[in-house]
């Protein structure tokens, strides 16, 4: 659109809801990784956040999503589950590469003290 | 039992999370909800509320996702938006009666919005044409409020000037001047009046005008008793003189006396706005040492140029304190007499400051009616390209995509009507330059440049947005499905609500500007026939000024005016005549006025009145009442007449007519006797009060210049050519000035009023007929819409009447909301206006009542047409059509 641009490279937000899915496996959906970013970055994001960038990811290939059985303990509701697709992991494995190149060296200083 | 969700907050994510998210969405809520109730049921309620608010804000995107089709290379977003613009145009080809329509009333709404702010970018936003202007100050004294209560600045006594500008460091100079002497420029056939101004020195160094030719004043000029020098402006130069390249050095006859010529300035310097620089010649004000010393007589002004980096406020505190030590070291002068300093550009606008400002807001509520109106078609068009846009979206097209087009087609619309805006502005402006001339200052600076082209493209990027937005979002809404199926169809009306809300917008915001148009013209009314203690009909003055070559000393001064006067009096249609320094409405000399048999006091605490010197048959030409003692009489000498108000200033209760007065600054010996008191008269601004006036004659004239006043029984245009004939075979020399009826006068003084009040109606009845268009498009095509129904119902029995009623009550009950709204903004708005009104409250609830009555009866005729369709339709002939 000529009013939006769209980026190809992964945001930071995107990071961490890439790493969430990978890290979760099989139990990858919109709750649990909301959990998993929260328990292990401390970031309380909200659900909806959580599940625009699932959706915008999806659009660009990198995830594929399906839909669980109901369960009683969310009222009979369904889940949505994602995977990361071989792009998926591509580009996260990019991202980390590039993370870890230009954190190289610099260990002494990022950790806390 | 098990802790539940709230559940407002699981019915707001219910209406607010798309189709598709709403089951996940809400199970992972719950799901989390479940766990976190087990530790704080309370604190979970709150987490899921906090999470259902931030849903809410931004639910997860709807569409069911397409695969993102890959981008053709090349295809970048420019191409989008030209293919956008392309579609556009082919779209407006193909309906070229709504194109037309919705340009020409853009066209309109941005002319007119073009068109004021050139004003206002001409006169309040664009430095003066002179160079750093923002330097420049006029220098003022601030009067003990005491003595003139209300005035903010005041005219400099010379020896004042004079301290000043020896003891301030924050200014390049300082410079006195004085306009208005008006000469005669002799054998040059009939004598004609040459403009001239007094220039202290370093008066065009101050301003940084160059002369074209020779040079500017000298300092050692400004001198008693220097050679007599004047300073040509190119115009004068050109026109009367025939522009010789030789001018310089060479004498020149003003009023019999010999001038040198040192320089000509060039027409690039007369900046019409501030009279001193638009004169014919500038003279030395070459003041005697004696009147150098004059401290408290305050005739000159002054303006100065602030030094570099030196801000107006540390100026004006160097200023103070340099008034405060003059106060201490000449208490009898100085006491209360402060100083004032405002930027030039301020003084030279003026008090249209409010008006414009209040004109900009006024058209711009004009132009969000029409955005109104054109947001109202636009919706229409996109309704019923419907299908169209079903099909669009069918192949993929995504919601934003269809926004994203239609808003183009706004944008489109909107930069034609922007251009022909521009045009109509141009011409506008053009056309009005004489009207705008009188009206506000600054008029000849009036045009488009960069800045008002920039405003016009802001504008129409903002109306194609305002109008383009609500329609383009609206219809990429739309269920695909239905409309698919529907085929595009035009059955039954859609998008009413929003169709309301426009007619709402739109009457409330010509409710607010019809209020504003009919408070401006009843106080302009008000203003016309506001009394100003004289009666201005059939009145005629003119302004003549003796030479002191010609007519040295006050016998021949008088023996003239008696001459003149009395010829005059002789004229057929001529009922009586006088002569007045200054005629009321225009200003003249305040001074202070002391009491027989009291001490002058202190400047600060000393009454000051109003003075005019008169003549016998000036009160009857301007027909003052005389209400106690008599009028002047020709046989009186050094007699006053007092007004009501200064009698009860001077005297309280007591009888004035008898007792005596002197005016320190015309003389402390000479005694007044005052022999009546006469009604009172507004002599500046007739929205003010009247102020204080005392008229004082004398046999032998002091000064040589006077404004004759005849009142006649004719047409006073009719007495212009015998009374100035008069004036000639006494001498032929001498220039008539300044020729006006009364009515002019105060005309002039409404003028820049009447202007405001004028485009307010003009703004007003725009308003007025955008709204009852609006209302009379929406119900129509409500009307169209429900065509089935109307059928049905008549068909079933419904009377005409009832479905008048139907249709009337759709169009009013909107109507009604708006002017309630409008009336409510209205009473906002007054505020902003109550200054700029007279003798009626911005906020009058008569003219509230009348203009809300008025919008209802537009809204009732534009709705009767539409009404009166759907009661005559036949219900045979809509069924058969489905």
């Amino acid at each position: 659109m000529w009013f939006k641009a769209t980026t190809a490279a992964l945001g930071d937000f995107e990071q961490l809801v890439l790493l969430g899915v990978l890290r979760l496996g099989e139990a990858a959906y919109g709750a649990a990784i909301r959990q998993e970013i929260h328990a292990r970055s401390g970031r309380d994001v909200s659900i909806n956040a959580v599940y625009t960038t699932l959706d915008r990811l999806e659009g660009k290939g990198l995830l594929r999503s399906w839909i669980g059985e109901p369960t009683p303990q969310r009222g009979g509701r369904r889940r949505k589950f994602y995977a990361l697709t071989p792009a998926g992991e591509a580009a996260l494995r990019q991202a980390y590469r590039a993370f870890m190149a230009m954190a190289d060296g610099l260990r002494g200083r990022l950790e806390p003290k | 039992m098990t802790p539940r969700p709230p559940r407002s907050a699981l019915a707001l994510l219910d209406w607010r999370l798309p189709s598709e998210w709403r089951e996940v969405v809400l199970g992972d809520l719950v799901e989390e909800f479940q766990l976190r109730a087990g530790a704080s049921p309370a604190a979970a309620r709150r987490w899921f509320w906090w999470q259902a608010l931030r849903c809410a804000a931004a639910p997860p995107p709807s569409g069911a996702r397409t695969a993102t089709i890959p981008t053709r290379p090349g295809d970048s977003r420019m191409r989008t938006l030209l293919a956008d613009l392309r579609y556009a145009c082919r779209v407006m080809r193909r309906t070229p009666g709504y194109a037309v329509a919705v340009i020409v009333v853009l066209a309109l709404g941005i002319g007119a919005n073009t068109a004021i702010f050139s004003i206002v970018n001409a006169v309040l936003l664009r430095p003066l044409p002179l160079d750093e202007p923002e330097r420049l100050v006029r220098i003022y004294h601030r009067p003990p409020q005491d003595a003139f209560p209300g005035a903010d600045t005041f005219p400099l006594s010379p020896a004042n000037f004079y301290d000043w500008q020896r003891m301030a460091t924050s200014f390049d100079g300082m410079a006195m001047f004085r306009g208005g002497r008006v000469l005669t420029l002799l054998g040059k056939g009939a004598a004609h009046p040459v403009t001239g101004g007094s220039v202290g020195a370093g008066f065009f160094e101050i301003v940084r005008a160059r002369p074209l030719l020779g040079r500017v004043f000298r300092a050692d000029e400004d001198a008693p008793g220097a050679p007599k020098v004047v300073i040509l402006s190119e115009k004068f130069w050109r026109s009367e003189l025939g522009a010789p390249a030789d001018i310089v050095g060479k004498p020149l006859r003003l009023n019999d006396e010999p001038y040198t010529v040192v320089g000509v300035m060039p027409s690039s310097m007369a900046v019409k706005a501030w009279g001193i620089l638009t004169r014919d010649v500038w003279f030395p004000i070459a003041l005697s040492a004696e009147d150098r010393a004059v401290r408290e007589n305050h005739n000159f002004a002054a303006v100065g140029r602030l030094k570099a980096g030196v801000t107006l406020e540390s100026a004006s505190t160097e200023l103070a304190v340099i008034a405060r030590r003059l106060e201490t070291a000449y208490p009898e002068a100085n006491a209360g007499w402060g100083s004032v300093l405002r930027p030039l550009q301020d003084v030279v606008v003026g008090d249209v400051r409010g008006s414009l400002v209040m004109l900009l807001g006024a058209v711009g509520l004009v132009l969000l009616i029409a955005c109104a109106n054109v947001g109202n078609l636009m919706f229409t068009r996109a309704l019923a390209r419907r299908k169209e846009i079903a099909v669009r979206a069918a192949l993929g097209a995504g919601r934003g995509r269809v926004f994203q087009q239609l808003l183009a087609e706004a944008l489109a619309l909107a930069a034609i009507g922007g251009v022909l805006g521009i045009g109509i502005a141009a011409g506008g402006l053009t056309a009005a330059a004489r009207l705008l001339d009188g009206q506000v200052p600054r008029a000849n600076e009036i045009g488009i440049d960069w800045r008002v082209l920039l405003f016009a493209a802001a504008a129409s990027i903002l109306t194609g947005i305002v109008a383009g937005a609500l329609p383009a979002w609206r219809a990429g809404r739309g269920d695909l499905n239905a409309a698919l199926k529907e085929g595009g169809r035009n059955d039954g009306a859609v998008g009413v609500r929003t169709r309301r809300l426009l007619i709402v917008g739109e009457v409330a915001l010509s409710l607010v500007l019809l209020m504003g148009a009919g408070v401006m013209v009843q106080s302009l009314f008000a203003l016309r026939h506001a009394d100003g203690g004289f009666d201005e009909h059939q009145v005629l003055t003119m302004q003549i000024s003796l030479p002191a070559t010609r007519y040295a000393g006050g016998p021949q001064r008088s023996a003239f005016f008696d001459t003149a006067l009395q010829r005059l009096r002789a004229l057929p249609g001529v009922e009586s005549v006088g002569t007045i320094d200054n005629v009321p409405l225009e200003g003249g000399s305040v001074q202070p006025i002391v009491l027989e048999g009291q001490a002058e006091r202190l400047p600060k605490d000393q009454p000051t009145v109003q003075v005019r010197t008169a003549t016998p048959g000036y009160l009857h030409a301007m027909r003052i009442p005389v209400v106690r003692g008599r009028d002047l009489a020709d046989g009186d000498d050094h007699v006053m007449l007092v007004s009501r108000g200064a009698a009860r200033l001077l005297w309280g209760d007591a009888d004035p007519v008898g007792r005596s007065v002197t005016l320190p600054l015309v003389s402390r010996m000479q005694l007044h006797r005052v022999v009546g008191i006469v009604g009172d008269v507004k002599q500046g601004e007739i929205a003010e009060a009247p102020q204080p006036t005392v008229y004082t004659y004398t046999r032998e004239r002091d000064v040589p210049f006077a404004t004759i006043v005849l009142r006649t029984s004719v047409p006073p245009e009719t007495i212009t050519v015998p009374a100035t004939g008069v004036i000639r075979t006494l001498d032929p020399e001498l220039p008539v000035r300044n020729i006006r009826t009364m009515e002019q006068v105060r005309d002039d003084q409404l003028a820049s009023r009447r202007f405001s009040a004028l485009l307010l109606g003009c703004f007003a009845i725009g308003a007025l007929a955008l709204a009852s268009a609006g209302i009379y498009s929406v119900l129509s095509y409500i009307v169209r819409g429900r065509s089935r129904e109307i059928g049905i119902r008549t068909a079933l029995g419904a009377q005409t009447g009832h479905v008048l009623r139907l249709v009337l009550a759709e169009g009013m009950s909107p109507a009604a909301i708006g002017i309630a709204i409008g009336g409510a903004a209205a009473l906002l708005a007054a505020r902003i206006l109550e200054r700029l009104v007279f003798g009626i409250s911005a906020s009058d609830p008569l003219t509230l009542v009348a203009v809300a009555a008025t919008l209802a009866l537009v809204a009732l005729l534009a709705s009767l047409v539409p009404a009166w369709r759907a009661a005559r339709l036949d219900p045979l002939k809509v069924l058969r059509a489905d």
